[in-house]
């Protein structure tokens, strides 16, 4: 295993070669940290409290940089002092200890979680106001083990439509394996890819982040690998034509393709494992993906004679077509998992969204939200918070529950998870 | 009628409990929104432009970022918190408890002091109303639309010091502030160099750099005041100020790149080459440098001032960082090094202190003016080329105070009226210069792609890739 | 700097003839006589004698109340003889060595006062038919003359050495303080040389020649002189219209009230606030209906309510002229019902023809015209509550600038300004204009309008477009705007202001008195400052010590 060492510091520097002198920075530190010389501007790592006060203020964004170090190595001020430029990432021994690294390239490196990938998971996370923590017995996840530079290489070993050949969406299921690599996930973290080739201006497309569809212990157990749910974008938002660069880059991979990747990422929307914990999973389209993983994670655990608590699945399609794994999920034991699906767009019949399944479910959604071991997970289009959230107060309401009060107590005590897109 | 103040004009200054701002901003605010219509951005009202508004002064809020059109920017009043216990630090008056009204005696040096910051705000926005039509990307229209808009908050937060200590007076130059024009001759701003338009994205780079950092320096004097109100607003003024002379450090530093780049490729440093491949050549930049370093130099005032010895005096307006200087910040007894002509050379006399506090100022901004143009020339260093920027003597090119008189070359050399007018074209941006730069101006809007002749920036703005859509044109 | 005068004891300018140290006043019939014996030991302030009938501010209060006493306690005396008490002296004037010991502050506020006693001696030959006459039995020299000046007439006793003289340039220096140059010119129209030489002759001139001159109405061997001087008083009492057989009233003690906050009166109260040197003078309307019948009017007599207001007005700035010389700041606020206010104004309209109004309102028409020269900057403010009506109306016109309270919520609430008759003519200035006319320079057009809003209560924006308040801040903005004007006018030089506003308050048009007090003033101001009078060789400083003044020849 290559668990980061518990001694490593993230350490909070400025680039010098970006930062402005503005001193900015300096009259925002609230214990003093940040002091300048006529050269540079500098972080004693010894008084930052990382209270990112600093990090908005910032008109350059020279702020936010990050260096891990071992705690007993952290760049002193009076080195930060003599820098032009920022020295790049060491790299660190796999083993924790904090023997001497050596230097690995500069930019993003191994350790450093890429600032689009920040971007992407914090307005991915803004339907549940911030990032939550995660389950008290969440399993510890690793991040940022793979960066740009040095990327993991994974080999296709898979690529399945899972909709229906006739339906509008084409939604796929993609088995990469990681051969000899080390890359360890967890249910509901996500992975970078990195496509191939150039941008309009000619320089790297961004990273762009997939959730896992499968269980940590690999889409096959004992294999190298993991799977994920990838809808092929052919347009925007609003029903433009588009063309997804990731998603169209990856639904087009044969067996045997490599792939560059990123990551992995995530240390909030986490599964619980403790005994006696319930799963409550609401989501829409390739939003299935966690909900798969942790499905998966629970049926194996199932199968395999241990007690489990609840598990109860809302999942919105426009139609059984569109529904990525709904065959084996419809397989599934009643006893193991309560599953509700809801359609938008079969002719003939009452659209029906998640929201509608939850305000049918009332009484029993309410039932699992009084008990404290009960972990909301909801992922999918950004739309569809709004929805979820109203039929929540509504339901709870209906059942002597304020979910307004109760809100923020999960999202305090890691219960509450949102990520939509 | 009610109106939730706090919604439409985010503030800590309990706005909604004020009846006398609210009744001055009432008056004020659809004109200064007339105002930013007529004098604001040209033909940008109707973009989304992703920008950055403060709505509280902690650092979680004021920097909230979203995509807005810029006359529903939700231009806000914030003062620094309060320093408890806070004294007047200098002058006369040192010692005694800091004001939290307008000493009647000081009203109107005062409101003088607010007014002339003030009015420079404003003018900015007016002098560069016509870039957006120019911009090299949707990332820099982005960033001008964001010193556009900061320049507007700006005059909001001077406007609220007239409206909120100066009664009648103060709503009075509060519209004066909206109906002065930038280089109107029947109704010109105040101080001469914010009559003047800026002419391309060069200029706006180095007017931000050199221009805006004068701003900062007198905001970090007023900072200082004795008058408690103006010392909070303007300290956070700073913060915002910081992202202008971004804009400018790291503009002219793209500009500066992208030479280097196109210079390396062609390995040459013929100015005629590489203006041929469409950047702009160093000798250039350094000429726009001196300009506008020049004209920076002449808003510090008179060498020699007795309204800056009064403002000291009285403990309105402070030196940079007043309360770090170890002196007794009485200054009565001290004196301080100024430039003349004498005998043909520049020579230093000692002036006393109190008179020369503009020229103390003006030694502090040119320190940290060089610093930067030293960065810059780490750009030209790391691409191997043998050329140095340099900021010119302070006594070049002055128009204003007893140097104006004199000829006096970059270097400090008191040059004769025939060598200045030989020479000139070597140290100015000609009208040929200028017109080459002006030729390069052409709009670039699309999002990620950037002008020929400056390159991209190396990070976007609050982690948005570059490529990102700044600027969103309905 | 602080006022040492305001640290020490109080002075006030409570007497009675009773307490007189220095004059004695006698009535028979229509002719009263007003007697200078100045007592040596007399001083108001230790360290200096009052010889030769010299005299200093205390003799002064002294002649200042005597001449109340005749207007009120004694409508039946036509004729007021001065005259003095001493063998071969008259009086010799201000006592220079009071002068040598004086601060500057002191000696101008002692000239201002000894100017408005003399120009009331003249208010009231004018005003109410009250003639004086001056029985000059000895020496009349500077200060001497000058109350002599003030007189109708003068008649000079004949003895081969008593003369009269203006011995200030010669001898001290100086100027003469109390008018002397001006009335030689002015009143008595000697020709200008022959001015010239009077006031640089210690020795002065006598008889024959100073009545040639006209420096004297007439003159009398010693024997002669008792008869000519009775034989003239009674002339002069026939040229009066003052009633033979009314009666008095008595001036009873002002109810004063002295504490740290100020002075405090019935129907005036005074609060100072040293830190920020100022004084807040508020004024109450009558109460209740002031008597309107003559009978119950001069029944009520010290307690009318003009006359009482009027006095109380009237020690209340003489008070503070003279106490606080650092509260550079007066503000003028009133308070009380209007209609009372104006009914007083009524009545004093209706009943001026009798003698104890004619005095009254011509008590007012003197204490008002003292705030005009009063060198303290005097802001009046109309709040809510306030009473600017008619007389009241006065104050507002004679202060520098008129803050008025606009409530544009609530109309009815401000405080109001309305104008009576009385405002149109009845309280001249020193420069015998009244005060909206001289406001208005004499214009028809703005004049016009404001006689045509008699009787109209005017809000702040009536006021304002009448031109009757300066601005008309609103309760947003009012506390603020006066807190400002108060501490900006409170920062300036005093002396500047001083002089600024004694300019400003008296526009086009001069009078004997405004050159008095302006361009005499003015002058003694300066030369009393220079080293030539106070340095230490200078002319005043050496007085009396037999050392030649030495002076800086170089003219200004």
């Amino acid at each position: 295993m290559n668990a980061a060492p518990a001694t490593i510091l993230r350490q909070h520097l400025i680039d010098p070669e970006i930062c402005i002198r503005c001193n900015t920075c300096e009259e925002t530190c609230p214990v003093d940290a940040i002091s300048h010389d006529s050269r540079n501007y500098v972080i004693d790592a010894a008084k930052c409290k990382l209270c990112y006060n600093c990090i908005s203020p910032c008109p350059t964004g020279a702020i936010d940089s990050w260096r891990n170090m071992p705690a007993d190595r952290a760049y002193p001020i009076a080195e930060q002092l003599l820098w032009d430029s920022l020295p790049g990432q060491i790299a660190l021994d796999q083993g924790g200890t904090t023997g001497a690294g050596t230097e690995v390239g500069a930019g993003n490196t191994a350790g450093e979680t890429p600032a689009d990938v920040a971007q992407i998971a914090a307005a991915s996370t803004a339907g549940q106001g911030g990032t939550a923590p995660p389950p008290w017995s969440a399993a510890h996840p690793y991040v940022n083990l793979y960066g740009i530079h040095q990327p993991a290489v994974a080999t296709v070993s898979g690529n399945f439509r899972l909709t229906a050949e006739d339906a509008s969406s084409d939604i796929r299921h993609i088995v990469l394996d990681f051969g000899n690599a080390s890359f360890p996930v967890l249910e509901g973290q996500t992975i970078g890819i990195l496509p191939p080739g150039l941008d309009a201006n000619g320089k790297p497309h961004h990273v762009r982040l997939y959730s896992v569809a499968s269980p940590r212990e690999g889409e096959r157990p004992k294999y190298n690998n993991l799977s994920l749910t990838v809808k092929r974008v052919t347009e925007d938002h609003e029903g433009k034509a588009a063309h997804g660069i990731g998603s169209n880059y990856l639904c087009d991979l044969k067996k045997g393709d490599k792939v560059n990747v990123v990551g992995p990422y995530g240390t909030s929307f986490l599964m619980p494992n403790h005994p006696g914990s319930h799963l409550l999973m609401i989501c829409t389209g390739t939003g299935s993906a966690p909900m798969r993983a942790m499905t998966e994670r629970r049926r194996r655990k199932f199968s395999a004679g241990e007690s489990l608590g609840k598990q109860m699945l809302f999942f919105g399609a426009r139609s059984s077509g569109e529904l990525p794994y709904f065959g084996p999920l419809t397989k599934l034991p009643k006893e193991f998992i309560d599953i509700n699906f809801g359609f938008s767009r079969v002719p003939g019949e009452p659209k029906r969204y998640v929201q509608d399944l939850l305000r049918e479910r009332g009484e029993d959604v309410a039932r699992l939200l009084k008990d404290e071991n009960t972990y909301v997970y909801i992922c999918g289009l950004k739309g569809m918070e709004k929805g979820v959230e109203e039929a929540f107060t509504a339901l709870c309401q209906a059942n002597g529950l304020d979910w307004n009060s109760l809100r923020p107590q999960m999202l305090q005590q890691g219960r509450y998870h949102v990520e939509t897109y | 009628m009610s109106i939730d103040y706090s919604q439409k004009i985010p503030n800590n200054v309990h706005l909604n409990d004020n009846k006398t701002l609210q009744r001055a901003l009432e008056h004020w605010q659809p004109e200064f929104i007339n105002w930013w219509q007529d004098m604001g951005p040209d033909g940008s009202q109707n973009f989304d432009v992703y920008l950055r508004t403060a709505v509280s002064v902690d650092p979680s809020g004021w920097a909230h970022f979203d995509h807005v059109k810029m006359p529903d920017y939700r231009w806000g009043i914030f003062l620094n918190p309060a320093e408890e216990g806070r004294k007047v630090n200098f002058g006369a008056h040192k010692g005694e408890a800091a004001w939290q009204e307008v000493p009647g005696e000081y009203r109107s040096n005062l409101r003088r002091l607010i007014v002339t910051q003030g009015d420079t705000e404003p003018a900015s926005v007016e002098q560069q109303r016509h870039l957006g039509l120019t911009c090299p990307s949707l990332y820099d229209m982005r960033n001008l639309f964001q010193v556009n808009v900061e320049e507007g908050r700006h005059l909001w937060a001077m406007v609220y010091l007239l409206h909120a200590y100066f009664g009648r007076d103060g709503r009075e130059e509060a519209e004066a502030l909206l109906e002065r024009r930038s280089g109107d001759a029947d109704n010109p701003r105040i101080l001469g160099a914010f009559n003047e338009r800026t002419p391309d994205w060069l200029s706006f780079f180095m007017f931000t750099y050199f221009t805006d950092r004068d701003g900062k320096y007198q905001l970090c004097s007023l900072a200082e005041s004795g008058f408690d109100p103006l010392a909070r607003t303007c300290k956070f003024m700073l913060t915002e100020e910081a992202h202008h002379m971004f804009v400018g450090e790291s503009g002219v530093g793209r500009v500066i790149q992208r030479t280097c780049d196109v210079m390396n490729q062609l390995k040459t440093d013929d100015v005629a080459k590489i203006r041929a491949q469409g950047v702009i050549d160093l000798p250039t930049i350094q000429r726009y440098l001196n300009f506008h370093f020049s004209v920076t130099m002449d808003l510090f005032g008179a060498d020699v001032s007795s309204n800056a010895a009064t403002f000291y005096t009285t403990g309105l307006k402070g030196r940079y960082e007043e309360t770090k200087q170890t002196d007794d910040h009485l200054l009565n007894d001290a004196s301080y090094g100024v430039l003349e002509v004498n005998d043909g050379k520049l020579v230093t006399i000692q002036a006393p202190y109190l008179n020369a506090i503009n020229e103390k100022l003006r030694d502090d901004y040119v320190v940290d003016a060089k610093a930067g143009i030293e960065r810059w020339n780490k750009i030209i260093q790391k691409a191997g080329i043998p050329f140095t920027l340099s900021a010119p003597h302070k006594a070049f090119n002055r128009k204003i105070g007893p140097l104006s008189a004199a000829k006096i070359s970059p270097t400090g050399q008191v040059v004769s009226e025939g060598e200045w007018t030989h020479q000139h074209l070597h140290w100015l941006p000609s009208a040929e210069d200028r017109a080459f730069v002006a030729s390069l101006m052409g709009r670039v809007a699309e999002p990620g792609k950037f002008a020929n002749w400056i390159a991209p920036p190396a990070r976007g703005i609050n982690n948005q890739p570059v490529d990102f859509a700044y600027v969103r044109f309905n | 700097m602080n006022s040492p005068e305001a640290v020490k004891p109080v002075i006030t300018y409570d007497t009675s003839p009773a307490q007189y140290k220095h004059w004695s006043l006698a009535c028979d019939g229509a002719i009263a006589t007003l007697t200078l014996n100045i007592n040596e030991d007399g001083g108001i302030k230790p360290g200096y004698k009052l010889k030769l009938n010299s005299y200093d501010l205390g003799v002064d209060m002294e002649l200042h109340d005597a001449l109340q006493r005749v207007r009120f306690e004694h409508p039946e005396v036509k004729t007021v003889i001065v005259t003095s008490g001493k063998d071969r002296i008259f009086c010799s004037g201000a006592n220079i060595f009071m002068l040598g010991l004086s601060t500057h502050a002191w000696k101008v506020n002692f000239c201002k006062f000894t100017n408005e006693t003399r120009n009331g001696i003249e208010d009231s030959s004018r005003y109410s038919g009250l003639k004086f006459l001056a029985a000059c039995n000895g020496t009349t020299a500077g200060g001497g003359y000058e109350l002599a000046l003030a007189c109708d007439e003068i008649i000079l006793v004949d003895d081969r050495s008593s003369a009269v003289s203006l011995p200030e340039v010669p001898l001290l220096g100086v100027l003469p303080g109390t008018g002397g140059l001006t009335r030689v010119i002015d009143k008595r129209r000697v020709r200008r040389d022959h001015a010239d030489i009077f006031c640089t002759l210690t020795e002065g001139i006598r008889s024959q020649r100073a009545k040639e001159w006209r420096l004297i109405d007439d003159y009398a061997k010693p024997q002669a002189f008792a008869e000519k001087v009775k034989a003239r008083a009674t002339e002069l009492a026939a040229q009066s219209d003052r009633p033979a057989d009314a009666k008095g009233i008595a001036l009873t003690p002002l109810k004063r009230g002295i504490d740290e906050a100020g002075y405090h009166y019935e129907t005036v109260d005074v609060t100072i606030d040293r830190a920020a040197r100022r004084a807040t003078l508020t004024v109450k309307a009558p109460a209740a209906a002031v008597q309107s019948k003559i009978d119950d009017i001069v029944a009520a007599g010290a307690a009318w309510w003009p006359l009482q207001m009027a006095r109380e007005l009237d020690d209340a700035i003489l008070m503070l002229r003279t106490n606080d010389l650092d509260i550079g700041t007066w503000v003028l606020k009133t308070t009380g019902d209007a209609t009372l206010a104006l009914g007083a104004d009524a009545v004093l309209d209706a009943n001026r023809g009798h003698w104890f109004v004619r005095e009254t309102i011509g008590m007012l028409r003197r204490t008002l015209a003292r705030l005009d020269v009063t060198s303290r900057t005097l802001i009046a403010l109309v709040e809510r509550g306030s009473c600017f009506a008619g007389t009241l109306a006065e104050l507002l016109f004679a202060a520098d600038r008129g803050y008025m309270l606009a409530l544009p919520d609530a109309p009815a609430e401000e405080g109001k300004v309305t104008l009576s008759a009385m405002n149109f003519g009845d309280y001249p200035m020193v420069n015998a204009q009244y005060r909206l006319a001289a406001r208005f320079y004499g214009e028809e057009g703005p004049l016009g309008a404001v006689r045509a809003a008699i009787g109209q209560p005017q809000g702040a924006d009536a006021a304002l477009a009448l031109g009757l308040v300066t601005a008309t801040p609103d309760d947003l903005d009012w506390e603020d705007e006066i807190r400002i004007v108060l501490e900006e006018r409170a920062s300036l030089s005093p002396d500047a202001l001083t002089g600024m506003e004694a300019n400003l308050r008296f526009g086009p048009g001069e009078t004997m008195e405004t050159r008095v007090f302006g361009r005499l003033s003015a002058w003694q101001n300066w030369i009393f400052i220079r080293p030539n009078a106070v340095g230490e060789g200078g002319a005043l400083k050496v007085f009396g010590s037999g050392n030649k003044a030495k002076f800086d020849w170089n003219r200004v």
